[in-house]
């Protein structure tokens, strides 16, 4: 074709993203997901003003239902990439875009674009119902440290969507890459709170945990939100990568 | 009987059932090993507070294969081929070979059933041998009426997962709240904190048959009946449900 090379990732982008937009699940996915936030949220917020007066963050409750919200965005990501598989639709998309790199870059990207503001919408959600429930009882905090958290919340969930991606461009199946990276994030890791905290800060859900926690001083391993969103980075960006060589080697 | 066996073979040849017995044999033992690991000087030294549970902790949270097995069994019935192969579910061959809807549905259950108990067999003896392995004379007897409670639980989870599955017709959302649930960061753990009726789901229910929790609620038996009771209410919503429906919408 004689487009000129920026044009063509342009158009690239938008197929792509129009895919997504017009996947049914993805918006049950996100729907699906924002409810179980609020209800969460609100499990949460019951729990905490059980508890002593006074002594809880905002964010530390609204931001507890993160584990769960999670799930929802890992499911999103698999979504994106296995639903090419489902029927076919993957040699419709290659003959169309024949460069198998470039595909499945923009299709990363593209799930980013829609990721970005449904993770800070859900995270900023949760947060703001614990706000208006608790705003009596619990510690106030400043609006910057707020939006800091945030923006790392919103970091954290937009990487564990490429990664989970990247890894059902890989499986291209929807239930093991799902059983896996669910046994990953919600079994795995939580037995593996034994192991040094050298060594697990360094999993991509603990380097992640970083980017949001409320910062505490008594710990020594303890990373910046800088440090661990990019160990969160590096570890999505390896999975992309690895996906995107195995990608261009296999047979679609 | 011979949709039963039918739908064994079905099962066996299913391309994601290598996952689910995978998981449901090592799963447990990995869990029980790791958390006996962690344990061990306490046990050692005698202070264990948790020492009746060890081992039994990976029954309860190894439980991910029979999830996948009874979430398979119903989401390949539906899962559409692709539009290059005619675009067909498999659920219109299987009710065009055994007409009776509620036959076929017993001989899934059934197969779905036998399945898991085998696996929870297998699972008990690799966690038992795992949990000896590590703590060696330390370790606690297990019990038989506890280890038959862990069977059942097996059993029913798997069912209430095929439940579930029949219901939404999609494997995906059965698969992702029964794994979050079965993990450490429960659904229906958080909600007892808020209300104690949650001590009454089927999962924190089948936990009383087998763990030694610290605030019991239920005795094992009535525990046992209680998810036996879910799984009941389940499989008749999906019988009535799957009998009326349509299939090809």
């Amino acid at each position: 074709m004689s487009f000129p090379s920026s044009k063509k990732i342009t158009r690239i982008l938008g197929a792509e993203l129009d895919k997504l937009v017009t996947l049914p699940s993805i918006w049950l996915t996100l729907t699906g997901t924002f409810i179980l936030n609020l209800l969460l949220a609100a499990a949460f917020t019951s729990v905490g003003l059980q508890g002593a007066a006074g002594t809880q963050s905002i964010l530390n409750i609204g931001l507890a239902s993160m584990r769960y919200l999670q799930a929802g965005f890992i499911i999103l990501g698999i979504l994106a990439t296995c639903s090419e598989y489902n029927g076919g639709q993957i040699r419709t998309t290659l003959t169309t875009i024949p460069w198998r790199g470039v595909q499945l870059s923009t299709k990363h990207l593209a799930l980013e674009i829609i990721t970005i503001p449904a993770a800070f919408i859900m995270a900023a959600s949760g947060v703001l119902y614990t706000f208006t429930m608790m705003r009596d009882t619990a510690v106030v905090i400043e609006i910057g440290t707020m939006i800091k958290t945030l923006l790392g919340a919103t970091g954290y969930l937009t990487c564990t969507t490429l990664l989970s991606a990247a890894i059902g461009a890989l499986f291209r199946r929807t239930t093991p890459a799902l059983v896996v990276l669910l046994g990953y994030y919600f079994v795995v890791s939580p037995l593996t709170r034994d192991f040094p905290p050298s060594i697990r800060k360094c999993f991509p859900d603990t380097a992640g945990y970083y980017m949001y926690m409320p910062p505490s001083t008594d710990e020594i391993n303890f990373l910046t939100p800088m440090q661990g969103a990019g160990i969160s980075m590096l570890w999505t960006l390896i999975c992309i990568t690895v996906a995107i060589v195995l990608f261009r080697k296999r047979d679609a | 009987m011979r949709a039963f066996n039918a739908e064994l073979s079905k099962l066996f040849s299913l391309p994601g059932i290598w996952l689910a017995f995978l998981i449901g044999v090592f799963a447990p033992a990995v869990i029980a090993a790791l958390d006996s690991m962690a344990q061990k000087e306490e046990i050692i030294a005698g202070v264990s507070t948790r020492l009746s549970e060890v081992g039994y902790i990976g029954l309860g949270l190894g439980v991910q294969g029979v999830i996948i097995l009874g979430v398979l069994a119903v989401s390949s019935e539906y899962l559409a081929e692709g539009n290059e192969t005619g675009g067909g579910q498999q659920i219109t061959t299987s009710l065009t070979v055994v007409s009776s809807r509620i036959h076929f549905l017993l001989a899934k259950a059934g197969a779905v059933t036998v399945i898991s108990i085998l696996l929870s067999v297998v699972a008990i003896m690799t966690t038992v041998s795992a949990t000896h392995l590590v703590l060696g004379e330390y370790t606690p007897a297990f019990e038989w009426p506890k280890l038959l409670g862990a069977v059942c639980y097996w059993a029913f989870t798997a069912l209430l997962a095929f439940g579930i599955t029949v219901l939404t017709k999609h494997g995906m959302i059965p698969l992702a709240v029964l794994i979050i649930n079965t993990s450490f960061v429960s659904f229906s753990f958080l909600l007892s904190k808020v209300t104690k009726l949650a001590l009454y789901l089927p999962d924190r229910a089948g936990f009383e048959m087998f763990m030694f929790l610290s605030n019991r609620f239920l005795t094992p038996f009535t525990g046992g009946l209680v998810m036996f009771a879910w799984v009941v209410v389940l499989f008749i919503a999906a019988a009535i449900v799957f009998h009326r429906r349509d299939v090809a919408s």
